[in-house]
């Protein structure tokens, strides 16, 4: 097989195997994707189209079938969902613009006022918080930012703090330099290897949990021009 | 019996279909339909990072597809209440 050359022992034979058709799987639905966007008028239809693509993309990402892959598909994945949020945040308000009309920040077809909105959030929180400090790295990051978006999500209907996204963007702003100081630790002093590593995984999760900062600020964003 | 293999091509097919089901889909004017319709390719890549044996890859799609879902929904019914054109 002439492909050997390329591929070293380690990787299994059932990965090498499976590389040619996955590529060409990825390569047919990214196809399939990107002529559909061109044919496509409607903005909020391409928005939509756009996660075929990426699906596309993850296909061919997970082809290389190491601990290489799962490393790239994570941050594709979040960049997609802020890509996704973002974009769909300016159709939004363009539309509102256009025909200067507002609705709420999230339209509920029930309402939501129930007891157990009242009682549980906090403790589920704290519960998914605390499980996800003691993961830590990027899955207790994850974890933790679900309990985070929990929280908020049902306070929602009594109206969130808006004011204290901006500390939250803050923080998260600090621990991603706490990261990127834990990778330059490892390469200029590598005997400070465990310090190195705590740092990288703690930044990495207060990175990933306050990634809801987004949501947040976006909210507020939207608050302030309901005021004026 | 099951091999690997199976669950690989199993989904490879959705993905396929999924993709040519979202693009040209019966009722995919309705772009709630649309949204429905890119669980299946999402279903598929599962299956395949299933095979690849990416847990913590799978985990986070799954967390993020539903997220994707739900921001998708959230701009198609602020849309809709708005009188815009879809």
């Amino acid at each position: 097989m002439s492909a050997s050359v390329l591929v070293p022992n380690v990787v299994s034979p059932v990965v090498v195997s499976l590389y040619l058709p996955a590529i060409f799987t990825g390569l047919f639905a990214g196809l399939i994707g990107l002529l559909a966007i061109t044919y496509q008028k409607n903005d909020l239809h391409t928005l939509i189209l756009t996660d075929i693509v990426g699906v596309a993309m993850l296909i061919i990402v997970a082809a290389v079938g190491t601990d290489l892959a799962e490393s790239l598909i994570l941050p594709g994945l979040v960049v997609e969902l802020a890509e996704i949020l973002a974009i769909s945040e300016i159709l939004m308000s363009r539309e509102m613009r256009k025909l200067g009309k507002t609705v709420e920040l999230v339209p509920l077809p029930l309402n939501l006022d129930m007891e157990i909105l009242d009682t549980a959030p906090t403790f589920i929180a704290i519960l998914l918080i605390a499980y996800g400090a003691f993961l830590s790295g990027f899955t207790g990051g994850a974890i933790a930012g679900g309990g985070i978006l929990f929280y908020v999500l049902s306070k929602m209907t009594r109206g969130v703090p808006f004011n204290i996204w901006e500390g939250v963007a803050g923080v998260s702003g600090i621990a991603w330099c706490l990261w990127l100081i834990g990778f330059i630790l490892f390469f200029i002093a590598p005997d400070y290897w465990l310090l190195a590593l705590f740092l990288a995984a703690f930044g990495i999760f207060i990175k990933v949990t306050f990634k809801v900062g987004l949501i947040g600020v976006l909210g507020r964003e939207e608050f302030k021009k309901d005021k004026e | 019996m099951l091999d690997v293999y199976v669950w690989f091509y199993t989904g490879v097919l959705l993905v396929i279909i999924g993709s040519i089901g979202t693009v040209a889909g019966p009722g995919v004017r309705d772009p709630l339909v649309r949204t429905l319709n890119t669980e299946i390719p999402a279903i598929g890549v599962s299956l395949i990072f299933l095979t690849y044996n990416h847990t913590i890859a799978l985990l986070t799609f799954i967390g993020a597809t539903a997220i994707i879902t739900m921001i998708l929904l959230r701009a198609i019914v602020r849309l809709e209440e708005m009188g815009a054109e879809l």
